[in-house]
C-alpha cells in the first residue's frame, strides 16, 4: 500500500529542529514544541502500525521515482515497531529532561539536537536502501555527537573523541561496502538486492566474488554501531558522562539501531547462501561473548550507571541471539526483546537519573534507604529491573521465553547462555535494588543536593516508560503477532519485495552494473 | 585572521564577484550536469572567506550581517516547504513540478528542485561560514 505521509516521521522532527534552532535560548516554547512533535509522531506511528498488524507494508517513494533509482520509505512490521517504540523512549527522556539538565544544557542546542537525532533515528528505520540507512545513520551520530558533548566539560569531551573516532572508522567503512556492493549488483535498494542474490543463488549462478566479505564487512560496522562483541568498548563510558536523559536516549536508540541494521539487512541480502555460512558463526559467537561477559562486567561494578551501560551490551547479546538463528520464531523474538528492551532500559536511566539528584552520586556505597524517601521511584525502579530480568507477568520474560525456546533446538548452549544471564542480570539488579532502597543509608551517604521538588518533569517520564513496559509485557499477544509478521516476512522477503520494488527493473536487466 | 596586503585586497575585490558568479553558474546548472546547490555553496564560501582574510573581521561582518544560523534556519526551512507543498497535493514527498517555458524560440525547463538547490547553497554557507568564524575566533585575531 502507498502512503505519502510516511515522510512526516523525518519532515516532522527535522522541522522542529529548524524553528527549535531560531527559539534558541527560550526555553518554554521550545520544549512544548518538542512534546508536540514527538506526540503527534507518536500518534500517527500508532495509527499505521495498527493500520498494518496484519502483515501489511506501506510504501512511499521520494519524489515519485520507482523502487530502485529513487529514496523509498517503508512502514512494515519491523520498522513500524521500532519507530513506534523510539518514539515512546524519545518522548519518556525528552520529559524526564526538564526537570533533570541543567538549564545551561538546554540552552545550548538540545532541543534542536534531540529533534536531529529522531531525524536519523526514523531515517535509518525508515529507509528502504543501503545508502540511505548511512546517511540515516550520520544524521544520527552527528546529532549525538553534539548531545555528547554538550556542557563540555573535559572529561566528557573525552569520552566524546573516542566515540567519534570509532564511529568514523566504521562510517567510512560502511561507505566502502555499499559502494563495493553498488560495483558488485548495480543497485543498493534492498528490495532489489534481495531480488538479485536469491535469484543468483537460486539459479546456481552464485554471489559475485567478494560478497562475503563485504557481508562480513557490514557485520563489523554494524556491530560497531549495536556495541556486539568484540566492538563493545566504547559504549560503558559513553553513558556514563552526560546528562542522564542524554544517556537514557542513547540507550533506548543507538544500539538498537544498529541491530534494527543487522535484522533489515542480513536475512534479506548478506546472509544469503554462502553468506550465511560465514556469518552465522559469527553472530552466535558474539552473541553468546556478548550476554556472558557483558553481565559479568554488570556484575563486577559499582556505580549504577555503570551497572547499567554494561547491561546494555548483555542485553545486545540476547538481540542477536535471535537474529543469529535467522528462523521465523528467533527474529520475531528479537523483535520483541527490541521493543521491550528500548523502554525498559531508558526507563531505568530515568530513574538512576532521579537517584543522583536524591543523593549527589550513583555510587552504591553512598546511596540507600532510597525506597524510604521516594515510594514512586523505589516501585518504577523495580518493575524496570524485574521487567530487564524477566520475572513473569512482565515484558523481559516474553522476550527471553521465545529466544530461549526458539534456540533450544538450534544453539542449546546459547540457551544455556541466555538462562545464566538473566541469573546473572537479577544479581546484578538485586545489588542495586538492595544497597540503593532497600537497606537504610550507610554512614557515609552524602548529602542530598538539590530540593526534591521540581521532578515533576522526570516523573511524569519515569510514570510513562514504566507504563509502556508493563502494558508491553501485558499486552505481549498483539504485539508478538506483529513482530512475528515481521519475522515471516524477513525469513520470506516475497512480501516486502513486491511491496516496495513490484516491477524489479535492475534485476530484469541482468543485475550486474 | 587578517593578512594585510594591497595585492590581496585588490585581487579580492576582483575575484568575490566571480566566485558568486561561478557559484550561480554552478547551482543553475546542477539539475543535469556537475554542478548543485551544495557545491555552489561552497564554492560561495571560499569567496566569503578570502574577503575576510583580506578586509578583517568588521568589514566581513558589514557584508555579512546576519549570525550564520539564521542562515541555516533559512535554508533548511526553505528546502523543507519545498519538499512538503507536494503532500499537499497528494503526491509523495520531494515529488519535483517542471515546466517548460518558451522563449523566442528557445526552450528553458523550469523545475522546482531549483528552489530545493537554494535551499540547500543557504545551509552549505551558513554551516561553512559558521564554522570558520568559529574557528577564527578560536584562534584569535
Amino acid at each position: 500500500m502507498t502512503n505519502h505521509l510516511l515522510g512526516l516521521l523525518v519532515v516532522i522532527p527535522m522541522a522542529t529542529s529548524v524553528v527549535s534552532v531560531a527559539l534558541v535560548g527560550r526555553r518554554r516554547p521550545q520544549r512544548v514544541l518538542g512534546v508536540l512533535s514527538l506526540g503527534s509522531m507518536l500518534l500517527l506511528s500508532l495509527r499505521w502500525l495498527l493500520e498494518i498488524r496484519d502483515g501489511d507494508v506501506l510504501v512511499s517513494q521520494m519524489g515519485a521515482w520507482p523502487a530502485p533509482f529513487g529514496i523509498t520509505l517503508v512502514f512494515d512490521s519491523l520498522s513500524g515497531l521500532l519507530i513506534c517504540a523510539g518514539l515512546v523512549v524519545a518522548l519518556g527522556c525528552y520529559v524526564h529532561g526538564f526537570s533533570t539538565l541543567s538549564p545551561e544544557t538546554e540552552r545550548r542546542y538540545f532541543h534542536p539536537l534531540a529533534q536531529l537525532l529522531m531525524v536519523g533515528v526514523n531515517q535509518c528505520f525508515l529507509t528502504g536502501d543501503l545508502f540511505n540507512l548511512f546517511v540515516g545513520f550520520e544524521i544520527m551520530l552527528m546529532a549525538s555527537y553534539g548531545l555528547l558533548s554538550i556542557g563540555g566539560s573535559r572529561r566528557q569531551m573525552g569520552q566524546a573523541y573516542k566515540y567519534l573516532v570509532l564511529n568514523l572508522v566504521a562510517s567510512t567503512v560502511f561507505v566502502i561496502s555499499a559502494g563495493l556492493v553498488y560495483g558488485m549488483l548495480g543497485t543498493l535498494n534492498l528490495a532489489d538486492l534481495a531480488r538479485i542474490v536469491s535469484g543468483r543463488v537460486a539459479s546456481g549462478e552464485g554471489l559475485p566474488t567478494g560478497f562475503v566479505a563485504v557481508s562480513v564487512l557490514l557485520l563489523f560496522v554494524f556491530g560497531a554501531k549495536g556495541a556486539m562483541f568484540p566492538l563493545w568498548f566504547w559504549l560503558p563510558d559513553t553513558y556514563h558522562t552526560p546528562p542522564v536523559a542524554v544517556a537514557a536516549l542513547f540507550s533506548g536508540l543507538l544500539t538498537k539501531v544498529g541491530v534494527y541494521a543487522v535484522a533489515r539487512t542480513f536475512p534479506l541480502v548478506f546472509a544469503v547462501g554462502e553468506a550465511r555460512d560465514v556469518v552465522t558463526p559469527l553472530l552466535v559467537v558474539s552473541a553468546g561473548v556478548t550476554m556472558f561477559l557483558g553481565v559479568l562486567g554488570a556484575v563486577s561494578q559499582h556505580s549504577v550507571r555503570r551497572i547499567l551501560a554494561i547491561h546494555v551490551i548483555s542485553q545486545v547479546g540476547y538481540m542477536v541471539f535471535g537474529l543469529s538463528m535467522m528462523t521465523t520464531a528467533g527474529l520475531a523474538g528479537a523483535l520483541y526483546y527490541m521493543v521491550q528492551h528500548m523502554v525498559v532500559k531508558s526507563s531505568l536511566f530515568l530513574c538512576c537519573g532521579v537517584m543522583e539528584r536524591h543523593t549527589g552520586s550513583d555510587d552504591l556505597d553512598k546511596v540507600g534507604g532510597l525506597l524510604k524517601r521516594d515510594t514512586f521511584l523505589g516501585v518504577s525502579f523495580f518493575v524496570a529491573a524485574m521487567s530487564l530480568v524477566g520475572l513473569p507477568p512482565l515484558s523481559g520474560f516474553f522476550g527471553k521465553l521465545v529466544l530461549i525456546r526458539e534456540g533450544w533446538g538450534i544453539h542449546w548452549w546459547l540457551s544455556v547462555i541466555a538462562l545464566l544471564t538473566g541469573a546473572l542480570t537479577l544479581l546484578s539488579m538485586l545489588k542495586v535494588w538492595t544497597t540503593g532502597f532497600w537497606l537504610p543509608p550507610g554512614s557515609e551517604t552524602s548529602t542530598p543536593t538539590g530540593e526534591p521538588g521540581g521532578l515533576r518533569g522526570a516523573y511524569v517520564g519515569i510514570g510513562f516508560l514504566v507504563i509502556t513496559a508493563l502494558f508491553i509485557g501485558l499486552a505481549a499477544e498483539p504485539i508478538y503477532d506483529i513482530a512475528f509478521h515481521a519475522g515471516e516476512q524477513l525469513t520470506d522477503p516475497t512480501v516486502y519485495i513486491e511491496a516496495v520494488d513490484p516491477h524489479g527493473l535492475v534485476a530484469s536487466l541482468g543485475g550486474s552494473g | 585572521m587578517r593578512i594585510d596586503s594591497l595585492i590581496l585586497r585588490t585581487a579580492v575585490r576582483l575575484v568575490l564577484p566571480l566566485t558568486v558568479l561561478l557559484a550561480i553558474y554552478a547551482a543553475l546548472n546542477g539539475h543535469n550536469a556537475p554542478g548543485g546547490g551544495f557545491i555552489a555553496g561552497l564554492v560561495t564560501t571560499v569567496g566569503l572567506c578570502t574577503y575576510r582574510m583580506a578586509f578583517g573581521e568588521r568589514a566581513f561582518h558589514r557584508l555579512f550581517p546576519v549570525h550564520p544560523r539564521w542562515l541555516v534556519v533559512a535554508g533548511l526551512g526553505l528546502t523543507l516547504v519545498v519538499a512538503i507543498i507536494p503532500l499537499l497535493a497528494g503526491e509523495p514527498l520531494l515529488r519535483s513540478a517542471s515546466t517548460v517555458l518558451r522563449l523566442g524560440g528557445q526552450e528553458l525547463h523550469l523545475v522546482s528542485a531549483t528552489v530545493f538547490d537554494l535551499g540547500v547553497l543557504v545551509v552549505v554557507v551558513g554551516v561553512a561560514v559558521g564554522m570558520i568564524t568559529r574557528l577564527g575566533e578560536e584562534l584569535g585575531p
